[in-house]
């Protein structure tokens, strides 16, 4: 049963496909400093309001900041799979 | 031609790196070409300096001593035999980095800038206390990165602080870079790590095996003619020299292009 359960393991999503998107994502976290609760909280803000707009979830809901240089701005990216209720 | 004396911190963020490597390469290329040159340790507790230079058998005093007064600066510099240019100032192996302070550091440096025209110091790893005191006498800072996440996102953290100290002159150099690597993706490329990081790019070092017997046998690889890493570094020294030197090509030319090779056809 073990050896099953090995191949029916969940794996770690990555972050992002290349190394060099990673870094990306890495270094915007850092420079936008950005605290991690905040984020979680903001992502569940995210799925009532959503939910209140009559959409249904339906994935991971994803925030991602991104740094912009030109201006300095922190650009919040937001990712979320939704089906209109009902449908 | 006089010049004007410049102390530089060579530093990182993430250990491991290469910085005392870097320090002791650049140190003796500036010192083949005729500049004089104090290389510093301010890696208390944990001294590499000593080994790369082969000087290890040679230290009498140290930076710590030199700070509570036991002795004299010029006591404690360890003076090349060979390259009469270059002296090391060697951190203590058996104190602790909280023992000095970043203003003491800067005197020192102050006094060195008297008699030599480079002053390369060496960082340790981290961003604590040891830190502070290698930026503190600081005109310019070398920041030596590896082409890996880990390594660029600590260096990103260093940029910040180095620049809310007031040390806005900082070079890039992104050390034990492996072509085939960048070439199949699974390495960042120098051009991305430049670009994340924004800095001037001073110099590339390709991974080299030499490295490791260099650092073993005391003799730096920028006297290793055959060393492609011995090259990069000579040329940041040329570099920090004031010449305009054209990066490395690093790329491993292909089977076809080393066939035309050795018939003469490329």
């Amino acid at each position: 049963m073990a050896f099953l359960n090995m191949f029916n393991k969940e794996k770690e999503r990555p972050t992002a496909a290349t190394a060099d998107d990673r870094l990306s994502l890495v270094l915007s976290y850092q420079r936008s400093d950005i605290d991690e609760r905040k984020l979680k909280k903001f992502q569940s803000r995210l799925v009532e309001l959503c939910d209140e707009f009559g959409y249904d979830v339906v994935g991971q809901v994803e925030i991602r900041p991104q740094s912009r240089d030109w201006d300095n701005m922190t650009v919040l990216n937001a990712s979320i799979p939704v089906r209109l209720r009902g449908k | 031609m006089k010049h004007d004396s410049v102390a530089i911190t060579v530093t990182s963020g993430k250990g491991g790196v290469g910085k005392s490597t870097t320090v002791a390469s650049v140190g003796l290329a500036l010192a083949k070409l005729g500049r004089k040159v104090c290389v510093m340790d301010t890696d208390i507790g944990l001294r590499k300096l000593d080994l790369m230079l082969g000087l290890e058998n040679r230290i009498v005093y140290d930076l710590v001593d030199v700070v509570e007064g036991t002795s004299k600066l010029r006591q404690s510099l360890v003076r090349h035999k060979e390259f009469e240019h270059l002296a090391l100032l060697p951190a203590a192996q058996t104190r602790y980095k909280e023992e000095i302070t970043p203003e003491q550091v800067k005197q020192i440096v102050d006094e060195l800038r008297h008699e030599f025209e480079f002053i390369l110091i060496d960082s340790p790893a981290g961003i604590e206390g040891g830190f502070r005191n290698a930026i503190a006498p600081a005109d310019r800072a070398v920041l030596v990165v590896n082409p890996e996440i880990p390594s660029v996102r600590d260096s990103d953290r260093v940029i910040g602080l180095l620049e809310s100290a007031n040390l806005d002159k900082i070079d890039l150099v992104v050390n034990r870079v492996q072509p085939g690597m960048v070439r199949d993706g699974d390495m960042l490329s120098v051009e991305r790590v430049q670009n994340h990081l924004a800095i001037n790019l001073l110099g590339i070092v390709p991974e080299d095996r030499r490295i490791v017997r260099s650092s073993n046998t005391g003799e730096p690889v920028v006297l290793d003619d055959k060393s492609m890493a011995g090259c990069a570094f000579n040329n940041i020294a040329r570099r920090l020299n004031g010449e305009r030197v054209p990066f490395l090509e690093l790329e491993e030319p292909s089977l076809i292009h080393r066939i035309k090779r050795i018939f003469h056809i490329a």
